[in-house]
């Protein structure tokens, strides 16, 4: 279901890539506090956004494509967006 | 009406409040930035900037909003863009700025010189168009990664400090092998991630040194920590992302550096092509331009229609205007001094319109007679636009 998806999301992004997102992004509800990339819940970023960020990667952001399924990047972006909306 | 449906899609996929940004302001297509309505806060590091003429795409991404700017030539401080690919160092950086240090690697008598050490060997002033990679991102169709910047990635600026080459013959000359010039930024690094993944490291053919230098002033001001302060480098006629901000190691190199930023970021490459070190880089940038003025409805009558106009690392030498979205074309007059092949134009057409809907674009053309082409073939990164289709305005004139 809807739940499972947001929690393997939310397990992806603390833990599923190599640096992990936490590392450079802040996100309050998954408690990382990185200050190199934007802070997730100030950016409030699109679903459509965060896919492709995490596909092809921005400036210094590696690209995750060969390391995340497209199922796995979707799960990452899906989280993102449902707790950084108001 | 193909360019007239192209731009009304390209403020669709714009927030909610862009719409409502442009109902309120009677724009009826001109190609408005997003989140134009919204007042953000800008962050601590560039709080001396003109909020009212920036939109804040992330904390680390500013876009000049489209007619911001003027039409003297130079770009304000307060309103040029920011695109920051890793958070701005501390203030403490600047705190005594002739004592930031830069080591000069790959010739014959290498060193680390100060910043006050730099200033004893030269000083040179030069006008370039920086500019963003990903200026015009926006405007290409299919779905890219990182900031969707329109036209206001770009400014027009004024550097001084010293010519490299000049450092160079002070140092004894190029040592052998020294294809490439590497510049390293100062940024701290976080950790647990690999330097080589992260750092802003940046690889230029040899031969960009005859033009560049390591400055420390811009438009007369002491070179903001923002803009890379106390010393950024500053490669006339190439992409922004070249011109490397805390610049702590210049370094003539045999190879390009393997940093992700260079190996794999910032290559042009088609649609859903990873990146490569074979693919061409973001280097020289090449003939664009595109109309600031006018953006929304107008009287009928005189109407002043400008913009501005470059050849990226060549002169531009002409620019034309068309009102019928590329049906007829007019030669413009550029307005002001020209201050050399790296700055930008701002060019002017004054036009009699009669009441009626008009699709407003330009076209540069170059020394060489490269012209500004109809439309950009979309490259998977989405790296600068520079098509007059969607670089076009509508406007109602009543």
């Amino acid at each position: 279901g809807e739940d499972e998806s947001l929690e393997r999301g939310r397990q992806l992004y603390l833990e599923g890539t190599q640096p992990q997102c936490g590392v450079c992004h802040t996100l309050e509800e998954a408690g990382t506090s990185g200050g190199i990339g934007p802070n997730l819940d100030n950016l409030q970023p699109t679903e459509e956004a965060v896919r492709a960020a995490v596909r092809d990667g921005v400036g210094v952001m590696p690209a995750f494509s060969d390391s995340l399924s497209p199922e796995e990047i979707e799960a990452i972006a899906s989280y993102v967006v449902s707790v950084t909306q108001d | 009406m193909e360019t007239a449906r192209i731009h009304r899609r390209h403020f669709l996929i714009g927030s909610a409040s862009t719409a409502g940004a442009i109902a309120a302001a009677g724009v009826t297509g001109s190609s408005f930035p997003a989140f134009a309505a919204e007042t953000k806060e800008l962050p601590d590091y560039v709080s001396w900037k003109d909020a009212d003429k920036l939109i804040m795409h992330t904390e680390q991404t500013l876009e000049m909003k489209r007619g911001a700017g003027g039409t003297s030539v130079i770009t304000p401080n307060e309103e040029v863009y920011i695109r920051n690919n890793l958070p701005s160092p501390d203030e403490s950086i600047v705190a005594d700025r002739d004592a930031w240090e830069v080591s000069i690697e790959g010739v014959n008598d290498p060193r680390t010189l100060t910043v006050g050490e730099l200033k004893n060997i030269g000083i040179e002033t030069v006008a370039t168009v920086l500019q963003c990679s990903g200026n015009g991102r926006g405007f290409y169709e299919h779905e890219t990664s990182g900031s969707q910047w329109l036209t206001g990635a770009a400014g027009c600026i004024l550097w001084s400090g010293v010519p490299v080459r000049k450092v160079v013959e002070e140092l004894g000359g190029l040592a052998d092998g020294g294809n490439f010039m590497t510049s390293t930024g100062g940024e701290q690094l976080p950790e647990g991630v690999e330097e080589k993944d992260i750092i802003v490291e940046r690889s230029v053919p040899a031969e960009a040194m005859e033009n560049a230098i390591l400055a420390w002033e811009m438009n007369g001001d002491e070179m903001p920590l923002a803009h890379g302060g106390p010393l950024r480098m500053i490669v006339p006629g190439y992409y922004g992302i070249n011109n490397v901000k805390y610049v702590k190691r210049v370094a003539f190199t045999e190879e390009e550096t393997d940093a992700k930023i260079q190996a794999s970021g910032y290559r042009v490459r088609p649609v859903g092509v990873d990146g490569a070190p074979d693919q061409p880089s973001m280097w020289e940038m090449q003939v664009k331009s595109w109309v600031t003025h006018p953006l929304k409805d107008s009287e009928s009558g005189r109407v002043q229609i400008y913009g501005v106009a470059f050849g990226g690392d060549k002169p531009v030498e002409k620019v034309e205007v068309s009102l019928d979205g590329g049906e007829s074309w007019q030669d413009a007059s550029f307005i002001g001094p020209d201050l050399g092949r790296f700055a930008w134009r701002p060019f002017l057409l004054t036009a009699d319109l009669e009441p009626g809907d008009y699709v407003i674009t330009s076209r540069a053309t170059d020394s060489d007679g490269n012209v500004q082409p109809e439309s950009t073939e979309p490259n998977h990164r989405g790296y600068d636009y520079n098509g007059w289709d969607r670089l076009a305005v509508e406007v109602t004139v009543v």
